[in-house]
């Protein structure tokens, strides 16, 4: 009695999700069926087909390409995120003058920048890391440093009590007790880069699966695009869920985060 | 610090910088290349007489306008249905996930094919790019209304619209309102995308195509007018940023009962 | 005894401290003049309706904040910042969220340099002097409030501090957990046994007779600005777990209230303007 109910509940957990990717996929295939012209709507067969050449050809070079551009403008930009943020939290001075102007550049969406960022490095790799890099420097610069401003100062008196160094402050209680925010700051910050990088590489690049679009569209393949989009979609999905797992099993200290979900 | 000191030191710092920069330029020669502070001034004030810059940044906010308001219709019944029906979450939230974790931009070479480069492709765009913090928002609101709520409204004799009148919109309106303003960004945030991307497509053959995005790929390709393009920039940023805190503010005068 | 008394180890000479009020508000005045010697060794009670000032009297103690006047002298010299000679257990437990309770035990260890090796081995030690055996793993959040005290309490003695400045350390838990801490803090002390290097207590508290049944004297803060209204000593002997129920016990306590009473009468009069 107990089996089959955990046996049935184990079985809806995979039922329940697939049955809504199974469901759009008919939608698409009945919609491909009903269009005047397939090139407008590309059959499930013809993009499963454009997929596995795909495969056989340049999908892992783009899918390097685009995670070296998000590796590359993510790492920077979150370094320089949290170090200005820990800069302003320690120097008055210093917060005065980047405050007003992350305020004022903050609500510029990433993609805005890219006229500008090909007028500055050129179309290559340059367009979608500095789209990338801007895109994680704010939120990770605006949560780090209101993680750091609102760390409890009784825990930076309890550790001054218990014979810390004002570096050790820093590392062991500041940086700790801001991550959770840093960590928000992140996973946003990897969404809204993620669709930067595309936007970029695909009218600023020559590398990558926004470039992949692009290229497919020059040769009208829109059974390629539409290929190179389902990859975009998964990996998309993949990296918020391994930040995901990251933020709960970095902080299970948390009770807000960690522990039971 | 001083109040004086406070606003006045990054107007200082700026101006410096700016300075440095319009000497630095002037001094290596390349302007034309790279823009120039007080070309980009020149630039503004050319600009401003002719018009276009205001007729495209008009074309273009009535398209994100547009995309938000379909982005609305769409996102908020799908986010109160998966919300408050448990099944249909667990089996709509991959799928969800899947496309949310599609760039909107991917979509272009589709929504020109499905709606041609008039303009309405950059609307698709928009409005996919804005219907999902609409649906997250919607949904989290929804799930986020406590049981006990609805049993106290319940025991104080509170009829079925009294209840959604007096215990759930208020309960739910500020989430749902941050998402709009999540979404607000991103529309506009996309429609430059969506601009820039189509009017690169469509450089020479269709000029009539108009909206902030194609005039800055004009600007870049067409013109190379580089002081121009930092102005576009600086027009961008303001918009953003009056977009961003007017509806902050309007937020905060709303729902006073939200924090933050 | 008598030479322990002739050297104090903290000694406040007219101290006075002056708060500057948030957001362009006026000059608070929180300690006016306190002058008080603390004996090596002894277990000093401070009591006093609340806003009196008692949690600004341990952080200058602590090194925390400086006195506005007046000197405050720890072993004969002045007290210029915290130092792990001088241990607080905090009014909220104050416990690192992020360590777990062997974590936040082995701290001050770390803190000092101690090796590994050896912090680890001995806040295993006191986790399970404390009582925590068996939850040495767990994160504070996943603690009930009588055991992250205890937590605080192992973090402290980890560093062998030779005061315990302890704020309102047993607050925050029901009266149950609340006697057997009492009598589990009497225990670690050194309660009874006649030591040479038996710590220093300031024990903050607003129970007078939690104040009573712990301490060899009990100071009484008058409120806004905080100044002694009376240090009583409590001649009761020691070990005093046992004594809980004891008449005499009630009596001291009935005898202080009726010294504070007009205080807290004063201070609600006020709170109700
Ligand atoms: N950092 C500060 N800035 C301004 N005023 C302060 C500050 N710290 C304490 N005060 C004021 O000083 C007075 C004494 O505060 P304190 O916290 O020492 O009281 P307390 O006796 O510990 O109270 P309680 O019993 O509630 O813990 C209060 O009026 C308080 O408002
Ligand atoms: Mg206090």
């Amino acid at each position: 009695m107990r089996r089959s109910a955990g046996l049935r509940h184990f079985l809806l957990s995979w039922l329940e999700p697939l049955s809504g990717v199974v469901a759009l996929a008919v939608g698409w295939q009945i919609a491909s069926m009903v269009a005047a012209n397939p090139t407008l709507v590309p059959p499930l067969q013809t993009i499963w087909g454009a997929l596995v050449d795909l495969a056989h050809g340049d999908l892992v070079n783009d899918i390097v390409a685009s995670l070296f551009h998000l590796a590359g403008g993510f790492g920077t930009g979150a370094i320089l995120g949290l170090l200005l943020a820990l800069l302003c939290a320690r120097f008055e001075l210093v917060a005065a003058v980047i405050d007003p102007i992350a305020e004022f550049l903050r609500p510029i969406s990433a993609i805005a920048w890219i006229p500008i960022a090909i007028l500055l490095f050129g179309v290559g790799q340059g367009v979608p890391m500095f789209l990338i890099f801007y895109a994680s420097l704010f939120p990770i610069f605006v949560n780090a440093l209101d993680g750091i401003r609102r760390v409890d100062p009784t825990l930076v008196r309890a550790a001054e009590m218990l014979g810390a160094s004002r570096r050790l402050v820093v590392t062991h209680i500041v940086l700790p007790a801001a991550l959770p925010a840093v960590f928000a700051g992140a996973r946003l910050s990897l969404g809204v880069g993620w669709v930067a990088m595309v936007a970029g590489e695909l009218v600023g690049a020559d590398t990558g699966l926004g470039y992949r679009i692009e290229y497919f569209q020059e040769f009208f393949s829109m059974e390629g695009v539409m290929a190179t989009i389902v990859v975009i979609g998964i990996i998309g999905y993949l990296l918020d869920a391994l930040l995901r797992l990251l933020q709960s099993s970095l902080l299970r200290w948390s009770p807000a985060h960690g522990g039971s979900r | 610090m001083s109040p004086a000191m406070r606003i006045g030191l990054p107007f200082a710092v700026v101006a410096i910088v700016l300075v440095a920069w319009e000497i630095a330029v002037r001094a290596s020669h390349t302007q034309g290349l790279v823009p120039l502070p007080s070309g980009v001034v020149h630039s503004a004030l050319a600009l401003t007489e002719d018009g276009t810059l205001f007729s495209a940044l008009g074309s273009s906010l009535e398209r994100v306008v547009i995309g938000f308001a379909i982005a609305a219709a769409i996102g908020i019944p799908i986010g109160l249905a998966i919300g408050t029906v448990p099944v249909l979450d667990r089996t709509l939230r991959p799928v969800l996930d899947g496309l949310r974790g599609v760039a909107p931009i991917a979509w272009i070479p589709m929504a020109i094919l499905w709606l041609g480069v008039r303009g309405d492709a950059a609307l698709f765009v928009v409005a996919y790019a804005a219907v999902f913090p609409f649906i997250l928002n919607t949904s989290e609101a929804a799930r986020r209304i406590p049981r006990s709520l609805f049993h106290a409204a319940e025991s104080l004799g509170a009829g079925r619209l009294l209840l959604i009148r007096s215990v759930v919109l208020p309960g739910a309106l500020p989430f749902v309102f941050t998402g709009a303003r999540i979404a607000m960004a991103f529309a506009w945030g996309s429609i430059i995308a969506a601009e820039l991307a189509i009017g690169i497509k469509v450089q020479t053959a269709r000029r009539a195509v108009a909206g902030i995005g194609q005039l800055m790929v004009d600007t870049l390709y067409v013109r190379r007018d580089v002081d121009a393009l930092v102005l576009y920039m600086i027009v961008i940023g303001i918009v953003s940023f009056l977009i961003d805190s007017g509806l902050r503010r309007a937020q905060a005068r709303l729902m006073p009962w939200t924090q933050r | 005894m008598d030479a322990a008394m002739s050297k104090p180890i903290i000694r406040l000479d007219a101290v006075s401290k002056t708060f500057q009020a948030p957001r362009g508000g006026g000059m608070v005045e929180a300690l006016r003049e306190i002058s008080l010697d603390v004996r090596p060794g002894e277990f000093l009670s401070i009591i006093g309706p609340s806003g009196c000032g008692k949690s600004t009297l341990l952080s200058l103690v602590a090194g925390f904040l400086s006195p506005s006047a007046g000197e405050i002298l720890f072993e004969g010299k002045p007290i210029t910042g915290p130092a792990p000679e001088r241990g607080v257990m905090f009014q909220d437990y104050a416990l690192f969220p992020w360590r777990t309770v062997i974590g936040n035990i082995e701290f001050g260890p770390f803190a000092r340099g101690v090796g590994r090796r050896a912090r680890r081995d001995k806040a295993g030690e006191l986790a399970e002097l404390v009582g925590l055996k068996g939850f040495e793993d767990r994160y504070p959040h996943e603690l009930s409030g009588g055991m992250r005290q205890r937590c605080a309490l192992a973090r402290l003695l980890a560093n062998e501090p030779k005061v315990w400045l302890m704020d309102e350390p047993l607050a925050a838990v029901d009266l149950q957990t609340r006697i057997i801490l009492q009598d589990e803090l009497l225990r670690l002390w050194g309660d009874g046994v006649e030591s040479a290097d038996r710590p220093t207590v300031v024990f903050v508290t607003h129970g007078i007779d939690e104040a009573v049944l712990l301490a060899d004297r009990v100071v009484v803060l008058a409120r806004r600005p905080g100044r002694i209204k009376a240090v009583i000593d409590i001649d009761l002997p020691r070990p005093r777990a046992p004594l809980r129920s004891v008449p005499e016990v009630a009596r001291i306590v009935d005898q202080l209230w009726s010294v504070i009473r007009d205080e807290a009468a004063m201070a609600i009069a006020e709170e109700g303007n």
